[in-house]
């Protein structure tokens, strides 16, 4: 019996308050209970405001490792594209650069190689190129860098490739000049992988810096084809000749593409009498 | 004395309720902790203290938030009479039988407030509400009935554990 007398007391004190409610008479009740529990209501929210965050990531970490793998591929395969576009901007630029070296020489004809591969080997200094028999490319071409400085020249040929023998390589010699003074020498390369120009006249005025190039004596190559810049001066005064180091002017060891002259093909010294 | 225990421990559960309440959804409804203590103290201690609470609460929940001041306190009487089941012993255990009056009282609580809120003139989705609404607010205010009824169940035992040493010293 109490229990309905509470029950229908509650239900018209709810009654009552609502319609007050309706009609404004609690706002100022409403502002007071406002004002004093904001603060208490606020540090609440900024309480559960992490740890619901936590919540959320707790639930969203399947789809967080799956969002991750995603982007991850993405990631991947943009930088594919990306190093795709770069390698793209390279080949521009050397092809850039190679259209120079055709114009400069305009009696010269030239084909563009891609160098593939090196010689692993710690005793030899050549390269394959992406060009062969097929191409036009024969033994004994000279082979230019894209700024147009010498390379080397062709030491085999197959169909479709071709070794290049660097001018660095131990077993090359090139007849140089040095356009200073216009000194005769052979350029040969070293062990190390540097230049060394031998046979110089003791008398002859070289320094350090001039600019070695070829002389064309022997027709193996082509004159003025520059070489490399004389770096230091070796010989005594009892010497009857003078070495110089010459360090080449192609950076050999970054090549991505050459050009291989056509046009210059050396003299076969046929062994028939 | 008890009463100034129960009082502020009561508008606690309802200042978090309205405060953090919403950052916690569950299948998209929030739960109704307030409803689900007084339900609890309801089964285990007896109705009698939350005839006291219910209108002290509710009333208090309404005015910090923009539900007209009332409805709660009408949606919560429904715990009074409910809490007549424990009288019955349907099972041995107590645990059983609250988790259902919690959810039963949860439903009554959101039909009273629409049907209040529907007389005064708002729009309520009578349809879309039982499977977006009365359902999930029914199963969360379920799910949380053990962190209610434990401590709840531990403190009374503890204290009748205790009255009855008096008794028997």
């Amino acid at each position: 019996m109490r229990t309905i007398v509470w029950l229908l007391a509650a239900a018209f004190l709810a009654l009552v308050t609502i319609l007050l409610s309706q009609k404004g008479a609690l706002d100022p009740l409403r502002n007071v209970a406002l004002t004093v529990v904001s603060p208490l209501e606020r540090g609440v929210r900024n309480a559960a405001e992490p740890v619901a965050d936590l919540l959320d990531r707790l639930a969203e970490r399947q789809d967080l490792e799956e969002e991750n793998r995603q982007l991850r591929q993405q990631i991947e395969e943009l930088r594919a594209e990306i190093a795709g576009l770069r390698e793209q901007q390279s080949l521009s630029q050397e092809l850039q650069e190679l259209l120079k070296v055709q114009e400069s020489r305009p009696g010269d004809k030239f084909l563009v190689a891609r160098v593939i591969t090196k010689d692993p080997s710690n005793l030899k200094e050549r390269l394959a190129i992406d060009r062969g028999r097929e191409d036009g490319v024969a033994e004994g071409m000279v082979v230019m860098s894209s700024g147009g400085s010498l390379v080397g020249k062709v030491s085999s040929v197959l169909d479709d490739f071709a070794w290049v023998t660097l001018i660095t390589d131990p077993n090359s010699s090139v007849n140089a000049m040095v356009m200073e003074s216009r000194t005769q020498g052979v350029v040969s390369g070293t062990l190390h992988g540097g230049l060394r120009m031998e046979l110089l006249p003791q008398e002859a005025e070289v320094q350090p810096g001039n600019t070695v190039a070829t002389s064309g004596l022997g027709g193996n190559f082509p004159d003025a084809l520059l070489i490399g810049e004389v770096v230091s001066v070796q010989g005594s005064p009892q010497d009857i000749f003078k070495k110089a180091e010459v360090e080449p002017a192609a950076a050999l060891s970054r090549l991505e593409n050459v050009l291989v002259m056509t046009s210059f093909e050396p003299p076969r010294l046929d062994s028939t009498p | 004395m008890r009463y100034f225990l129960l009082g502020p421990l009561a508008l606690t559960v309802a200042l978090f309720q309205v405060a953090a309440g919403p950052y916690f959804p569950l299948l998209g409804a929030t739960a109704n902790p307030l409803l689900v203590l007084l339900m609890c103290w309801a089964m285990v201690r007896g109705p009698r203290e939350t005839m006291v609470l219910i209108p002290l609460a509710a009333v208090f929940k309404d005015l910090i938030t923009n539900d007209p001041v009332g409805v709660s306190l009408l949606a919560l009487l429904p715990i009074v009479p409910l809490a007549a089941v424990r009288e019955r012993h349907l099972t041995q255990s107590e645990f059983l039988p609250i988790v259902v009056v919690v959810v039963v009282a949860s439903l009554c609580y959101h039909l009273v407030y629409m049907v209040v809120l529907t007389f005064l003139g708002e729009d309520v989705p009578w349809l879309q509400s039982p499977l977006r609404v009365l359902l999930p607010a029914a199963l969360f205010d379920a799910v949380l009935t053990p962190l209610f009824y434990l401590p709840l169940r531990g403190a009374t035992t503890l204290l009748e554990s205790r009255t009855g040493l008096r008794a028997v010293g």
